[in-house]
């Protein structure tokens, strides 16, 4: 079943250098699977994310053929319909817990606002409800982070808590970006295990927005690879290694390998052929 | 005699009243030349021995000495002509409101060098980027040009120790190629000495002869590049995060 259809999206900055072409062109479907979208930074892939939520300031604009998630046209959606959709059927994660939370406040506080407001709940429900979704983040002692401030947090709790606030509405879809980077290894997993359980358990679609592409090759189902602002390669992430375009091959080349020979890494070839 | 030598090394924090042991008995030696590598996950205390080494962590235990002296504090000038540090984030790192000529000659400035205007052009080549960069702000800089800087301004006092703080865990994976290879490049040329911090097994590895696995600010392993690389490891500790990186390996 088809959750999310985009086609022919563009995204377009007017700036005092001209026009500038974010996304240009971009069209994919997305079901109840892992849908991973790599590529270099400045590649497109935050604002196609960003797009499908209409989270775009002007001077940019967002066009598109057709952007229809599970039944509604989000191109003719109201700004209200918007708001309706945002966070409770389609949710984001943000990059940085750094700049995504709310330095002065608590991350109680934090967690507690959209219950509070949105589903009207008492301050004793709504509290019993974000201790439960810190768990179900695995965070062990949740008491403790919930009357802490951001800056007293690591990045992966802090990653693990902005992905617990963006759960509790229980969403149908959600857009990861780059969660998992400012992360080592062994939390990087247990992120991405939290993640995988509640596309499996849920039935939640997922867009993974990563540069990491050996992560995204292990983690997801189908990856997009994108290219100044268009999609290069679509393919099944277990061919990631096996993958035809030379930019997806010089992606998988310039990282170094355990055991791999001294010399030079290989410089990545940026065609600009490729993008037109 | 080893270059870097650093002998049951501790470090201890106070928050709030509570004591954090940051780094507990770390003992290691990094010869003159070589390029060693720390690794662990995050909070294991890899980056405290660095800026323990800088001056800038509480030592509350254990010495630290370079070509066989043993450390002054405050750290004071020679110690800034001989060890220099890179840090993680390039975009932290360099003052926001100087240009790239004046992060680069303050150093100068500071130790009375001569010739400011050659040597700062001559690190912009260096570091492959053009001259006419010096008259940039880092916000009109791409993260990678960033690093470049940052590896630039460390050099401009031709130091033979760089400390490297994950150098390229915040650049994308074509630019961390070319961020290493230009690390390489200035190590042979230039003779240094790396110690080096990395989360990621598959940069040490490329980058190191040996490295030190960490664990909750204590030393679990120290592993030659061979051995790293054939997987033998002996501790539980090093192995899971080897199987952890499982798929940075060279497919055979």
């Amino acid at each position: 079943m088809t959750l999310l259809s985009v086609e022919n999206l563009r995204v377009t900055f007017d700036t005092e250098a001209g026009l500038v072409e974010a996304v240009r062109g971009v069209s994919f479907s997305l079901g109840r699977e892992r849908l991973g979208i790599v590529g270099e930074s400045g590649s497109g892939k935050t604002m196609t994310g960003r797009a499908v939520l209409r989270l775009i300031r002007p001077p940019g604009k967002i066009t598109a053929d057709r952007m229809v998630f599970d039944g509604q046209d989000l191109m003719q959606a109201s700004d209200r319909e918007m708001r309706a959709l945002r966070g409770r059927r389609i949710a984001m994660v943000m990059q940085d817990p750094k700049y995504s939370l709310n330095p002065v406040l608590k991350v109680g506080a934090q967690l507690m606002e959209g219950l509070r407001q949105r589903d009207r709940l008492g301050r004793a429900e709504a509290h019993a409800k974000a201790v439960a979704a810190l768990e179900a983040v695995q965070i062990r002692d949740p008491d403790r982070v919930m009357d802490a401030y951001p800056h007293e947090l690591s990045g992966g709790m802090g990653q693990r808590v902005m992905i617990a606030m963006m759960l509790i509405p229980n969403p149908d879809l959600l857009i990861a970006d780059e969660p998992t980077s400012a992360l080592d290894v062994t939390v990087q997993a247990e992120v991405l295990s939290i993640l995988d359980g509640l596309v499996r358990d849920r039935g939640m679609g997922l867009i993974f927005i990563s540069h990491d592409l050996r992560l995204v090759a292990r983690f997801c189902d189908r990856v997009l690879v994108m290219y100044k602002g268009k999609v290069v390669e679509e393919l099944a992430a277990r061919d990631l290694t096996r993958a035809k375009h030379p930019y997806t091959q010089g992606l998988l080349n310039c990282l170094p390998r355990i055991g791999g020979p001294r010399q030079p890494l290989p410089g990545l070839d940026r065609n600009a052929e490729w993008a037109t | 005699m080893a270059l870097i030598e650093i002998e049951n090394l501790s470090v201890t924090f106070t928050a709030k009243g509570r004591k954090v042991r940051a780094v507990q008995g770390v003992s290691l030696s990094v010869n003159e030349r070589e390029s060693f590598g720390l690794v662990g996950e995050s909070g294991s205390g890899k980056s405290t021995i660095l800026r323990a080494i800088c001056g800038m962590a509480p030592i509350t235990g254990g010495t630290i000495r370079i070509g066989g002296q043993p450390l002054p504090t405050p750290r004071g000038r020679a110690f800034s002509r001989q060890v220099q540090m890179v840090f993680q984030d390039p975009y932290a790192s360099l003052h926001p409101r100087h240009t790239i000529d004046r992060t680069l000659s303050e150093p100068l400035a500071i130790h009375g060098l001569a010739d400011t205007d050659a040597r700062v052009v001559q690190a912009l080549k260096d570091v492959g980027l053009p001259a006419a960069f010096r008259f940039r702000f880092p916000h009109q800089l791409s993260g990678g040009q960033r690093q470049r800087v940052a590896i630039a301004r460390a050099l401009m006092l031709e130091p033979s120790i760089l400390l490297l703080d994950e150098p390229t865990s915040a650049l994308d994976a074509s630019v961390q190629a070319e961020t290493l290879n230009l690390l390489n490049r200035l190590r042979t040329e230039r003779g240094l000495t790396f110690l080096m911090v990395s989360h990621d097994l598959a940069v040490i590895d490329h980058m190191c002869d040996r490295v030190l696995v960490m664990q909750h600010g204590r030393a679990v392993e120290e592993l030659a590049r061979e051995t790293l690389a054939a997987a033998g490891m002996t501790t539980d500790y090093a192995r899971s995060l080897f199987a952890a990186s499982a798929d940075r390996m060279l497919e055979t």
